[in-house]
């Protein structure tokens, strides 16, 4: 039994904003970014956080797998619980079993590079840990990062069995460099002078960061094939150079398709350099900010098992893509649109009613009829089909595929992206839901279609400043060629 | 062996508030409105009414909870009132309530009363409520119109017709209900519309557009009712019975098993079987002189059809197309407009129904009678094609 990382997996939401749509609505005020203005960045769905990014990519690293989870751990500068613990939602989400520890990862940019250091250290330990990353980072209209950030989601798995890559040698530096930072009361990041960061920043504290790795790991920096260091474009070349590494063996930082997702990226960037690695690959992981974090990793041969179909190759290909800013601006909360007195409606979530419900909620557990052997949610006391009491065990239907029986596009409901969309969803052995639909276009959805279920939130409930989850039905994700 | 309700009761006295828009009224002026007329239409003292049902849906933007609604406005001698509620369904429930009070024998007189005030709540459509503090967690905040519109794409899939087809004859159903509500004095909507305006009306919930809906209405309806012996006595020669009023609630199959295919509604079918047999109607399409069924959007018409057996399934576009249920046809169906154009005060629909059905019966209605209809139907369907509360109720003449 080696220890390392055991599966790998990446989310990025289908929702992409042509950054050139950002450069026409505020150029005007601020004609520097145009020059920012290519490709588009990955943007979550207005039921879309932290939280639910992290279940989705969690469940993309574990599709196909047995294996149990002792240690879930959760790392976000944007977590949408300070104080709820965020990890067990996800845990819940993910059904695992009530004593596996729940971790929440905060406060830095670094938070899951910083885990993954403390792991690769801890290396026979017997647990096993799903660290999970996520980022949903808001930024003000007219800012550099409203240009470069993106929102994803990233997952390792890490344990004791047959890793696809071992752990050889990690490094973690803290330098009190404040780059960039969001004050706890503020709601957008503060960003500091772009070549101060990059000269005193990137090309000091990051370099000795590796180095140090490096030399934990034993090796010389010209055997690593692959260095996942997101940056922008001109530090990746200068980081090269003062590396005197090739940039080409820089990994993509998916800059043109999603933009920098925080807190996820790093790992969300490894994920992707995964899908592709061969056997035998060393690969250097770069955290960054207000110090560095790097470990390096080894691929070994049981990586090709677990490869195409995992990391966020299959849901950038699944894109939305749209230009209208002022639709950005509101699936952000930073445009108050008049969306009427249905958008007044209180959704209060009776706390103790979900509780007792909870597995169904967060779970979609439905109840198996021991009797007749039929699925139904939510489970009751007497099964629906055949009459018998007290029957129903607990199962989950969150991995069915669905197919629509009959749906709707309803313009007069509220939701903040219209149409609200919802159907009747069947599954098999008897299953039948009404679901609210997510990530499809008016026009899209059609009697008979196949749906996969994802973890979103249901409703905000503004007053109170809570948020509700629950499944809904999503396109399902097309292979990789 | 219990025989139900048939030939038991005379409904003796009727009124119907004006429907709309009625900035002018609040539940208390409705409830007065619709009650003037049936106290006189009956010809009793209002003190000889013993018991009596108010049926309201939304209590705390409406009129209030419990008996007292009813029992203050008409400042009743401290009778039995029995608020009920079973959504869209509530009016006939009222009715019910009062109809088995006589059969039963508990009382001579007894008053059922519909009411619904909702243009206070500052909603065009109906207003948003909790579904439960569990079903707020899961279920989609569906309107309406968006519930039903799912009947339309699990029909139009079902038979293999093309939406446009489909919307055509939902249509149809919208210009012939607005034709005959031009007739009617008390109607919500009175201006008449073609199958293109239908067609290309804003959407709502697709595919049903804004003439696809019904009016959202306020409004009251009410009825006395008393045993056919009391009316004998009482020399009434030609009297209108209550012939079957069944009920019939989802009990889950709907919404939580794949044994329901989301065409047609499951619980009209049971209602609409139960009623035809208190009713002693074994062949509806030829039995039937008239119907006012729960119109509350095109769709929801065109399936009944099929759900009470007038139209053999799948027929009901065909039927629509041939007019069988336009005001000259062979089951003329919503003859005072219907949901669509009277409109819709929930609490009230269901005995509005019974209203015309009482007029038509009676050769009272004016610019719009039929000739000498014998047998009338009226439909309800309260809550979502998928969880629902359905009644089917029938009306018919007995001479003294």
């Amino acid at each position: 039994m080696n220890y390392g990382i055991l599966s790998f997996g990446g989310y990025v939401p289908t929702l992409r904003l042509a950054r050139e749509a950002i450069a026409e609505a505020v150029g005007w005020a601020v004609p520097s970014i145009k020059g920012l203005a290519k490709g588009e960045r990955a943007v979550a769905n207005w039921d879309e956080d932290s939280i639910t990014m992290a279940v989705e990519a969690a469940r993309d690293c574990l599709q196909g797998l047995t294996c149990q989870v002792d240690h879930l751990q959760l790392a976000s500068t944007t977590l949408p619980f300070s104080d709820r613990s965020n990890s067990g939602v996800v845990a819940d989400a993910l059904l695992l079993p009530e004593d596996v520890a729940t971790e929440d990862l905060a406060g830095t940019r670094r938070a899951a590079t910083s885990a993954l250091v403390r792991l690769g250290r801890n290396a026979n330990a017997a647990q096993t840990t799903l660290l999970l990353a996520s980022d949903c980072r808001e930024t003000k209209p007219g800012s550099t990062q409203e240009m470069q950030y993106g929102h994803g989601a990233a997952a390792v798995l890490l344990g004791p069995g047959d890793p696809i890559a071992v752990i050889r040698g990690t490094a973690s530096v803290h330098q009190d460099l404040v780059d960039q930072y969001r004050a706890a009361d503020s709601d957008f990041d503060y960003a500091l002078e772009e070549r101060w960061v990059r000269e005193e920043g990137y090309l000091k504290i990051v370099p000795a960061a590796i180095r140090k790795a490096a030399q934990a790991a034993g090796i010389d920096l010209g055997e690593i094939h692959r260095f996942v260091l997101p940056a922008p474009a001109g530090v990746a070349k200068a980081l090269a150079k003062e590396l005197k590494v090739g940039a080409e063996l820089f990994a993509d930082p998916l800059t043109a398709v999603c933009g920098d997702t925080g807190a996820a990226h790093p790992l969300l960037v490894l994920a992707h350099a995964l899908a592709t690695a061969v056997p035998g690959e060393k690969i250097l992981v770069v955290g960054f900010g207000q110090g560095a974090d790097a470990v390096i990793l080894e691929t070994t041969a049981r990586l090709a098992a677990l490869q195409p179909q995992r990391g966020p190759a299959r849901y950038l290909q699944q894109r939305r893509p749209f230009k209208n800013y002022t639709m950005f601006l509101s699936l952000r909360n930073q445009l108050d649109i008049d969306f009427g007195l249905r958008a007044e409606r209180d959704n209060r979530t009776s706390q103790s009613a979900f509780y007792r419900r909870r597995r169904d909620i967060t779970g979609m557990a439905g109840g198996r009829c021991s009797s007749c052997g039929t699925l139904q949610f939510p489970s009751s006391l007497v099964c629906v089909k055949c009459g018998a009491t007290d029957t129903q065990e607990a199962e989950s239907l969150s991995g069915l595929i669905g197919r629509v029986k009959s749906y709707t596009e309803d313009w007069l409901a509220y939701t903040p992206l219209p149409p609200y969309i919802y159907g009747h969803v069947e599954y098999q052995d008897g299953a039948n839901i009404m679901l609210e639909f997510t990530d499809f276009a008016p026009g899209q959805v059609g009697v008979g279609l196949p749906v996969r279920m994802v973890f979103r939130i249901k409703d905000f409930d503004t007053r109170r400043h809570f948020r509700r989850y629950f499944w809904k039905p999503a396109p399902l994700l097309s292979e990789t060629p | 062996m219990a025989k139900g309700i048939r030939d038991k009761v005379a409904i003796i006295g009727m009124g119907c508030s004006r429907f709309g828009e009625r900035w002018d009224c609040g539940p208390e002026e409705l409830i007065v409105e619709a009650f003037k007329e049936a106290l006189t239409d009956s010809g009793i003292d209002r003190n000889e009414i013993e018991m009596a049902w108010l049926g309201l849906f939304y209590q705390e933007q409406s009129a209030g909870k419990s008996a007292l609604p009813l029992s203050l406005a008409l400042r009743l001698p401290n009778i039995p009132v029995t608020r009920v509620e079973n959504m869209c369904a509530t009016g006939t429930e009222a009715l019910r309530g009062a109809v088995y009070a006589v059969a039963a024998g508990a009382c001579d007189v007894a008053l059922a009363m519909g009411v619904e005030k909702l243009k206070d709540t500052g909603y065009a459509g109906l207003p948003e409520r909790t579904k439960g503090s569990f079903d707020d967690l899961w279920l989609p905040n569906a309107t309406a119109p968006g519930a039903f519109a799912q009947l339309a794409s699990a029909y139009a899939a079902k038979h293999k017709i093309p939406m446009d087809e489909l919307k055509r004859a939902m249509a149809h159903i919208s210009v012939k209900s607005h034709t005959n509500g031009a007739l009617n004095p008390k109607a919500h909507l009175r201006k008449r519309i073609t199958e293109e305006e239908a067609l290309q009306a804003a959407m709502v919930a697709y595919p049903l557009g804004l003439m696809d809906c019904c009016g959202v209405s306020d409004g009251a309806a009410c009825a006395i009712v008393t045993s056919v012996e009391k009316a004998r006595e009482m020399g009434i020669k030609d009297m209108v019975v209550v012939k079957a009023i069944q009920l019939a609630p989802s009990n889950g199959v709907e919404m939580s098993s794949t044994d329901w295919d989301g065409s047609y509604l499951l619980t009209t079918r049971v209602a609409a079987k139960r009623a035809y047999a208190e009713a002693g109607i074994t062949k509806p399409r030829e039995e039937i002189s008239m119907m006012e069924v729960h119109d509350c959007f095109s769709i929801t018409e065109l399936v009944v059809m099929e759900d009470l057996g007038i139209s053999p399934e799948g027929g009901a576009i065909q039927d629509i197309r041939d007019g069988v249920f336009d005001r000259d046809g062979k089951v003329p169906c919503q003859i005072d407009g219907g949901l669509k154009c009277f409109g819709h005060p929930i609490g009230a629909s269901g005995l509005r129904m019974a209203y015309e059905m009482y007029l038509q019966l009676l050769g009272r209605a004016g610019d719009r009678q039929l000739k000498n209809p014998t047998i009338g139907l009226t439909h309800n369907l309260g809550g979502h094609p998928f969880r629902n509360v359905a009644s089917v109720s029938v009306f018919g003449l007995r001479s003294a």
